[in-house]
């Protein structure tokens, strides 16, 4: 059961953290501190910064 | 590419966003009309190659001008399904079909120039779901300007999600309430999308552009299931990140738009995994196709046809080729043998740990099988089959 919470727990924070839930889930740290949002904005952005050179097309949009 | 071009970015999503929200309400639908019109012709033109494609862009005039005639229970809402899938038909399948039918003859009458409307595949969907909503009462008329904004918006315009004109209408005619709060999390999933495709996508390419008849010849067998299941990691990152970025768009106008996909690769059974992958598509596909053939109100064998049916659908939709037509009845046959056995056998109400991690295990290896039929042609899936299973 623990296990069942703590992974559902986790699925809601990334969720959270990549945009597609509004709310975090309850002990989410930092969840409104702008300074965190700006860090967690800069390594995606380093991230996509590191390994755009090699971008391809989407799958789904020669559908 | 779209999503991953600075264009996209600076010369569309920003400044349509920002005049939507800026333009009074009465005005809000003609700039996502003339937001999408410059944008459908400017990557048809760039992507494409030309200006006939960019011309393409009178299919949704045209569309949007007999949409005026549906009226609920008015035969004339047939004519807006059939034109639709007629025009999908000419642009999509049309050289596979001469291939088909004249396979025997010298002289076949393939479409030499053919090219496929950019998101033509996706916008079909949208004009059947008008047409057949209208003639159901289902949903009212909209004015011009909201029913081409609906079709012309362009964050779900090339490959979806796939919007219904009931969820949308109501959001582009509301109060835009959180401006900030709405950016904060539209940038925040756009960039996570882009992350996606770039640092996971992307690098799996390295894994799945081995997946050919040469490769697998001669590649170690244990090396295989790591190149399908990297091919499975692609698809699912690279069309949730696309899925991501689009929403994350929609988000900027402060539209929200249904979501794609819900961790489908965590299911317990291929029915799940279904409700919670390309999730849109799957709703048009129970809404459009399943329910009208009889849906689950009919004798079981009939449901099990509904199913194979439905999935069948799904297969030559994604493409024309025999292969996608396995891979749908690859699907269809996996659905409807799990409703089978659920029928013999109901789920228990606490299944143990051990048996559900069984069940995740037997959906994984039957999703990520399937995606031999989607990534390579017949021959090639088959060798591929015969080294994995027979060495």
């Amino acid at each position: 059961m623990t296990t069942m919470k703590l992974l559902t727990w986790l699925t809601q924070s990334l969720e959270f953290l990549g945009g597609s839930r509004d709310n975090p889930p309850a002990g989410l740290p930092a969840a409104a501190n702008p300074v965190l949002w700006g860090v967690w904005w800069g390594a995606l952005c380093l991230l996509i910064y590191v390994f755009c050179g090699q971008s391809s097309k989407f799958i789904y949009i020669d559908f | 590419m779209i999503f991953n071009t600075w264009a996209y970015y600076l010369f569309f999503l920003i400044p349509s966003a920002v005049l939507f929200r800026l333009a009074p309400r009465r005005l809000r639908p003609w700039v996502i009309v003339v937001g999408g019109s410059l944008f459908f012709v400017f990557f048809s033109y760039t992507t494409l190659g030309g200006l006939i494609p960019a011309l393409c862009l009178g299919i949704f005039l045209w569309e949007s001008l007999t949409s005026r005639f549906y009226k609920p229970k008015s035969w004339f809402c047939w004519v807006g399904v059939v034109q639709a899938i007629i025009l999908l038909f000419v642009f999509k399948y049309w050289n596979f079909f001469v291939g088909m039918v004249w396979f025997q003859a010298t002289e076949k009458p393939y479409w030499a120039h053919a090219f496929l409307p950019l998101g033509i595949s996706f916008f079909t969907f949208e004009f059947i779901h008008y047409a057949v909503d209208r003639k159901q009462s289902k949903t009212e008329a909209g004015t011009l300007g909201e029913y081409l904004a609906f079709i012309l918006f362009f964050p779900t315009m090339v490959a979806g999600p796939i919007k219904r004109y009931q969820q949308f209408l109501p959001k582009l005619r509301a109060d835009l309430a959180d401006w900030w709060y709405d950016w904060h999390r539209g940038i925040t999933r756009i960039l996570c999308g882009l992350a996606k495709k770039f640092a996971i996508a992307d690098l799996l390419t390295a894994y799945t552009n081995h997946l050919n008849v040469a490769d697998i010849a001669v590649a170690n067998r244990a090396i295989l299931p790591v190149w399908l299941l990297a091919y499975g990691m692609k698809i699912y990152t690279d069309f949730s990140a696309y899925s991501d970025i689009a929403i994350g768009s929609a988000r900027l106008f402060g539209i929200p738009i249904p979501e794609n996909f819900d961790w489908p690769y965590l299911q317990t059974n291929i029915a799940q995994f279904w409700r919670h992958w390309h999730i849109s598509l799957t709703s048009w596909l129970m809404d459009y196709v399943y329910i009208p053939l009889g849906g689950s109100r009919v004798s079981p064998s009939r449901v099990y046809l509904n199913v194979i049916t439905t999935m069948l659908v799904s297969g030559i939709w994604h493409g024309a080729g025999v292969n996608f037509v396995l891979w749908g009845l690859w699907h269809g046959v996996s659905l409807a043998v799990h409703r089978a056995y659920r029928r013999l056998r109901p789920l228990p109400e606490n299944p143990s740990p051990a048996s559900q991690f069984a069940s995740w295990l037997l959906t994984f290896a039957v999703a990520n099988l399937g995606w031999a039929f989607f990534c390579m042609d017949v021959h090639t899936a088959l060798f591929f089959f015969r080294r994995l299973f027979w060495g």
